[in-house]
């Protein structure tokens, strides 16, 4: 080999380009420090993000089916609001169309043979249906005692004589009272 | 600008890249994250008035049971009579099983409530009858069985031609319930509510 040449390649070269100042030996160091920081925490955010993606999923279907029931008990009720409205309704209408024929029956039977009843009238309250007024017209000795014997009579089905009044007119006993049912 | 130099902002432009695709998958997580609990707390939210809801239908169920069950029992005899023939032809079957045969004066006529919407119609009817006492009241007792919301308005009761007779004035109502027009009208008021609803939320 030429010496000349041996010689020429263990000849110091100089740099072709300056040096960097000392401080951008920070930059590699930061790259890697912003690498392992970078890389840790879209990990973390990645795992973060899952977890969060399940817990909205969770937490959407938990809304869905708690509104879907709560719609549902509000149907119920809506249904048992509609019902009990009708109910209701039906029970006002039922309240003041009790049975008359039993108070007519019972009024007959408290009556002594001796005794003459000449007319009988019940009229429903156009105001409040439940009550009845009650007309007798009546001639006999023991009026007093048979109309006595009429409201105890009438008591036996709940209903109360309400403002009695009796007449006479001539012989007939004129007996005005309305009748009020009591609560059970 | 050297090759070192370049090497150098080519690192400065990594940290910068990586950095902000960090913050912008970090900001994106964190608005995740904060829909997540969004979505917690609405399911919290949802899961209360469902409770609400459970709790209101029960006590409302429990404190209605006694006037549902009344309809219950009442709903054959309310679905009996739906028109006027068919109250007619009960107190005509009546008569004639009863043996009523002396029927002085009978007017039937309908009446129409426009404001009572269960009851938008009803059949007043006027009777006089004429038979013996016990033939008399027990057509009264069947009328009212045979139609048991019927509600007797009048019932004058006299001495007839005869003194085996008896002469009895009666007039009733026979309501003709509608209750699915309570249904209809229900129907009717949700779209407005559901409308309404939507609009306070909007």
């Amino acid at each position: 080999m030429n010496e000349y040449l041996c010689h020429d390649f263990k000849t110091p070269r100089n740099d072709t380009s300056r040096r960097l100042p000392s401080s951008f030996r920070a930059i590699p160091v930061i790259f890697y420090v912003a690498l392992i920081g970078s890389a840790y925490v879209m990990t973390m955010d990645y795992f973060n993000y899952k977890r969060a993606l399940k817990q909205k999923v969770e937490a959407e279907e938990r809304q869905g089916l708690s509104e879907s029931q709560r719609d549902s008990f509000k149907n119920e009720k809506s249904n048992l609001e509609s019902e009990a409205m009708k109910a209701e309704k039906v029970a006002e209408w039922m309240e003041g169309a009790r049975n008359i024929q039993p108070i007519a029956v019972k009024i007959a039977r408290a009556v002594q043979t001796e005794t003459r009843i000449t007319q009988v009238a019940l009229e429903r309250s156009e105001q409040v249906p439940a009550n009845i007024a009650l007309t007798i017209h009546l001639n006999g000795s023991k009026v007093s005692t048979e109309l006595a014997a009429i409201e105890s009579a009438l008591g036996q089905l709940l209903y109360r004589s309400y403002s009695p009044q009796q007449t006479k007119n001539g012989d007939v006993v004129e007996y005005h009272s309305t009748l009020v049912r009591q609560t059970e | 600008m050297n090759p070192k130099q370049l090497a150098c902002v080519i690192l400065l432009l990594i940290i910068g890249t990586m950095t902000y695709t960090a913050q912008i998958i970090h900001n994106k997580v964190a608005t995740t994250r904060a829909e997540a609990e969004d979505a917690e707390s609405a399911a919290v939210t949802a899961e209360n008035e469902r409770a609400t809801a459970e709790i209101e239908t029960g006590v409302f169920k429990t404190d209605t049971e006694e006037v549902r069950r009344f309809l219950r029992s009442w709903l054959p005899a309310v679905e009996r009579v739906q028109t006027q023939q068919e109250a007619e032809q009960t107190i005509e079957l009546s008569l004639r099983e009863r043996g009523i045969n002396l029927v002085r004066s009978r007017k039937t006529e309908l009446k129409t409530t426009a404001a009572n919407k269960i009851i938008p119609k009803s059949v007043l009817t006027t009777l006089t009858i004429e038979e013996e006492f016990a033939k008399v009241l027990n057509w009264l007792g069947d009328i009212e069985r045979r139609l048991p919301t019927a509600r007797m308005k009048v019932v004058q009761i006299t001495g007839g031609s005869t003194g085996r007779q008896l002469k009895m004035e009666v007039s009733f109502e026979t309501p003709i319930f509608d209750l699915a027009a309570a249904d209809a009208e229900k129907k009717k008021l949700q779209p407005k509510a559901t409308e309404k609803a939507k609009a306070k939320k909007s």
